[in-house]
């Protein structure tokens, strides 16, 4: 099984530890992943703000990048959602699409693929589970709360093998957080408020880290935390998951 | 970069309180129709065939009108059609002038805010007396709903109180609910007993028997039409369903959906004209048969109006009604405003960020968070797209397809982290009117991996 | 080119692709009680229920249930105690102060507390202009959900019927919860054993 790793944008840039500990933890689990040198971004940030053409020379490109691998793991479920749901769609009629195929957010590519049932990694600490919106509903990675469907969690699952964890989710479970790509941005207030919902509902939770599988998310809260001087951390899944590699 | 919405947001949302209890008090009535959703097994398939029945019904919609317009003319009801607004209320007002109707009482329809009836009576000399209870507090403080299903929801109870005291003579400082809506009773009351005609929207035009169907829970549109001998129907031909098999699965979904109860308190049934009365149905297009056309978004002619998607929604719940230039606001107006005019009301598209929460609620499965996306990609050649949003994404797509600038571009992110404040945090940094800046790495994962630095 | 022409031949023109008609064979929730079901839904939705047994007087248990009430509105022949007659009267607006309007019920629906009335008096404000609202139902019409429901009410030749469950409500100031909006205050439904 060839693995490819996808580091988008926003980690490459403000968060690598992530991307490195989906490297370690992948490494760990299956050996050899490959990391192609020229990527830089799916093209969300564009397609979300109304210009999804300019995505698709990058989607072009990512096809080139990864045409060796089966699977292609990204530490973010918004990317893998985008990549997944758009590129058949802004790749028509160029070229037949095989990433969309082999996409996936690491925590799915854990909980589905390697069906991990052990981890090595202590994490003896409180976290409050944020479910991101495009994680949730897009590739369901937990039963959303609005669907009358057995109830699930991979995160959850995954995340209860680390010793000492302790797992907690916010009230208004898989509500929005207001990052939403440039919808920070042109409707700040609305975005601003979300957020700061959305932290305190994590707060109250009583844990000490916020925790889930999209940075954006976490970047956002964070940004609202440090404001607000709230003593909150922040932690990816998959940092929580390689914990002790 | 602002759109109309984000200002009327900002201006919302300052109000901190108020907007807090809005947001609160529309998380209830979402949090009442999970439990009532959660309560029946079949809700998931319920939200299914509700949504095959509505795509049958709109793609074979000429036969299903024509045999429901034959069905009502075979009972006795007076059926018009109506291709526009304009001849919407010329119709109604032309059916109120040969009665001799001076005095209309209407229970709820978003159909006659749309084609703008009650403007266009007034200024013929009709008194248009609005007897939902949260429409007529509206009319009489003289503006528009703020929710298709709760439309007062954005007001509080000293407000109508206030305006009470003025109009109905209520006691000075009374703002019980109870007090008040009782006092409300009595002057509607008034009204329906001197009222010439009554006008009703549809929640259901059953094509098999010719059945128009009303769910209240006041009852206003059983007394609006029990009193005075003339009942006008306003009927959107998207409203219309095949037979009673159908009407039980959206009847099924429509209450629970709309305000978290198991059914409305009255689900009533027009077949027939009084005795010794006439029954008028109305059946209005404007636009919507040429949206059955439109590919991308034929499908929002399932909307049922339950308003869901709108508790659901968390930038509705935190801007309100009033910030949508739309009549009709959240998800579902977002679509409707850009059906009806994409340059008028391409501020709303703003308004979401693709959290899609709306999708999993409605109970028609409209795809409303796909169409929200869609309209943004037809911005640009709108010409309405945010300049600024296209500047940002024309620069990120030049970086991001030079991957030799973008390392560089990461290389020197870093300067930020060390700049004064004010150079960065100023009117030119939405982001930072309410977020502290992130934290640039110093090494980027690329620059680390090539260093040798990532095992 | 009418109105009428004008929109069908508009809709025929805008129809790309078509879908069938699903199979809408579904059974809904049954209730293992459905009595005891159509009875804790009534109540929580506001309404009153009361098993009528048989051989007890209807009359009797109205006018105790309403002890104060003065002008009682029905045509159902086994009312005594009607003042006004829904059917006789001139005018509806001459119902208007009807302490309480006695009614039948067709079929009661076990998953909302909804009651079927097929009108069957000449002015059907009397089911809304009420202060008060009495139903007879009989307790083995009742269905467990819609979908059955739909299979098994009627109408009478007046063409109109309402499904009716609890009495008129309103939330629409500061959502909170007040009975009696227009219509009915209280719903007593009496539940007969024929």
């Amino acid at each position: 099984m060839k693995i490819g790793l996808f580091v988008p944008c926003y980690v490459d840039a403000v968060f690598p530890e992530v991307g490195v500990a989906t490297y370690k933890l992948l490494k760990h689990l299956v050996g050899e992943v490959d990391y192609p040198l020229n990527q830089t971004c799916c093209g969300q940030p564009m397609a979300n703000a109304g210009f999804e053409q300019k995505a698709v020379p990058l989607a072009e490109r990512f096809e080139e990048m990864f045409k060796g691998c089966d699977y292609v793991v990204a530490p973010s479920a918004s990317c893998a959602a985008f990549v997944k749901l758009n590129y058949p769609r802004l790749l028509e009629g160029k070229h037949f699409c095989q990433s969309s195929d082999k996409i996936m957010d690491v925590c799915e590519f854990l909980h589905d693929i390697l069906k991990v049932k052990q981890l090595p990694g202590k994490f003896p600490h409180k976290v409050s589970l944020h479910n991101s919106c495009h994680g949730v509903r897009e590739l369901q990675l937990s039963s959303a709360s609005e669907l009358n469907i057995p109830s699930y969690s991979k995160i959850k699952d995954l995340l209860s093998l680390v010793e000492g964890i302790t797992v907690l989710e916010p009230k208004n479970v898989d509500e929005c957080c207001g990052f939403g790509g440039m919808f920070s941005v042109e409707e700040p207030d609305v975005s601003v408020r979300m957020g700061t919902d959305k932290l305190n509902n994590h707060i109250a939770t009583g844990a000490e880290y916020i925790t889930g599988p999209d940075s954006s998310c976490l970047m956002h809260m964070q940004g609202i935390a440090k404001r607000l001087h709230k003593p909150i951390k922040f932690i990816h899944v998959v940092q929580i998951l390689a914990a002790g590699l | 970069m602002s759109t109309k919405h984000s200002r009327a947001a900002r201006l919302f949302l300052a109000q901190k309180e108020d907007s807090q209890w809005h947001n609160q008090s529309l998380w209830y009535v979402r949090e009442k129709r999970d439990s009532f959703a959660m309560g029946l097994p079949e809700w998931e398939e319920l939200r299914r065939l509700s949504s095959e029945i509505k795509r049958h019904t709109i793609t074979h919609l000429d036969k299903y009108v024509e045999q429901f317009a034959q069905q009502a003319e075979a009972n006795g009801v007076i059926v018009h059609w109506a291709k526009d607004a304009q001849e919407h209320n010329n119709i109604v007002y032309d059916i109120l002038k040969q009665h001799q109707a001076k005095k209309l009482v209407k229970s709820k329809s978003m159909l006659t805010e749309e084609c703008h009836l009650n403007d266009y009576l007034i200024s013929k000399g009709i008194d248009v007396v609005e007897t939902d209870l949260g429409e007529r507090i509206l009319q009489l403080m003289k503006i528009p709903p703020a929710h298709i299903v709760m439309p007062a929801i954005h007001l509080k109870r000293q407000q109508v109180g206030k305006l009470f005291e003025e109009k109905l003579h209520t006691e000075k400082g009374n703002s019980d609910p109870t007090y008040l809506a009782h006092a409300a009773r009595l002057h509607l009351r008034n009204e329906f007993m001197t009222a010439d005609a009554g006008m009703t929207g549809a929640n259901f035009g059953v094509a098999a028997t010719g059945d128009v169907v009303v769910c209240t829970n006041e009852g206003n549109a059983d007394m609006s039409t029990s009193l005075p001998k003339l009942h006008i129907v306003s009927m959107g031909i998207e409203k219309i369903i095949p037979n009673y098999d159908s009407l039980s699965v959206f009847v099924r979904l429509l209450a629970r959906s709309a305000t978290g109860q198991p059914s409305t308190t009255y689900t009533s049934h027009f077949r027939k004209a009084r005795p010794g009365g006439e029954m008028h149905i109305v059946l209005v297009d404007n636009g919507r048969s040429d949206i059955i056309g439109n590919e991308g978004h034929w499908e929002t002619l399932k909307c049922l109006r339950c308003g869901a998607c709108m508790n659901t929604c968390p930038v509705y719940r935190r801007s309100g009604g009033y910030s949508y230039t739309y009549f009709i606001p959240g998800p579902i107006g977002i679509n409707l405003g850009m059906l009806r005019s994409p340059k008028e009301y391409s501020d709303n598209v703003s308004a979401c960020s693709l959290c899609c929460s709306c999708d999993n609620v409605c109970p028609a499965k409209v795809n409303l968070s796909e169409q929200i996306y869609r309209w943004r990609q037809d911005l640009d050649s709108l010409h309405k797209a945010n300049q600024m949003k296209k500047f940002i994404s024309n620069r990120l797509t030049y970086i991001y397809n030079h991957p030799k600038l973008y390392r560089m571009c990461l290389k020197f992110a870093p300067i930020i982290n060390h700049l004064p404040r004010f150079m960065v945090y100023n009117g030119l940094n939405a982001w930072g009117e309410g977020r502290e800046l992130p934290t640039f790495a110093k090494h980027s994962f690329g620059s680390m991996w090539k260093k040798g630095k990532v095992k | 080119m009418s109105s009428k022409e004008a929109i069908l031949s508009n809709i025929k023109k805008n129809i790309k692709q078509q879908f069938d008609m699903p199979d809408i064979s579904i059974q809904g929730i049954q209730y293992e009680d459905k009595l005891a079901q159509f009875i804790a839904i009534s109540k929580a939705v506001g309404g009153n229920v009361q098993l009528v047994k048989k051989g007890e007087d209807i009359n009797e248990i109205i006018r105790k249930l309403y002890p104060e009430a003065k002008t009682i509105a029905s045509n159902l022949p086994e009312i005594t105690i009607a003042t006004a007659n829904p059917d006789t009267i001139a005018t509806p607006q001459e119902l208007n102060d009807t302490d309480v309007a006695i009614a039948r019920g067709e079929v009661g629906v076990a998953e909302n507390g909804c009651i079927w009335i097929p009108q069957d008096v000449k002015e059907k404000a009397v089911y809304f202009i009420a202060e008060y609202l009495v139903i007879l139902l009989q307790r083995d019409k009742i269905v467990n959900n819609m979908h059955e429901a739909y299979k098994a009410i009627h109408f009478n030749d007046y063409g109109f019927g309402s499904f009716i469950s609890g009495p008129s409500k309103t939330a629409d100031i500061e959502q909170a919860l007040v009975m009696g909006a227009q219509s009915a205050k209280g719903v007593t439904v009496l539940l007969t054993e024929e």
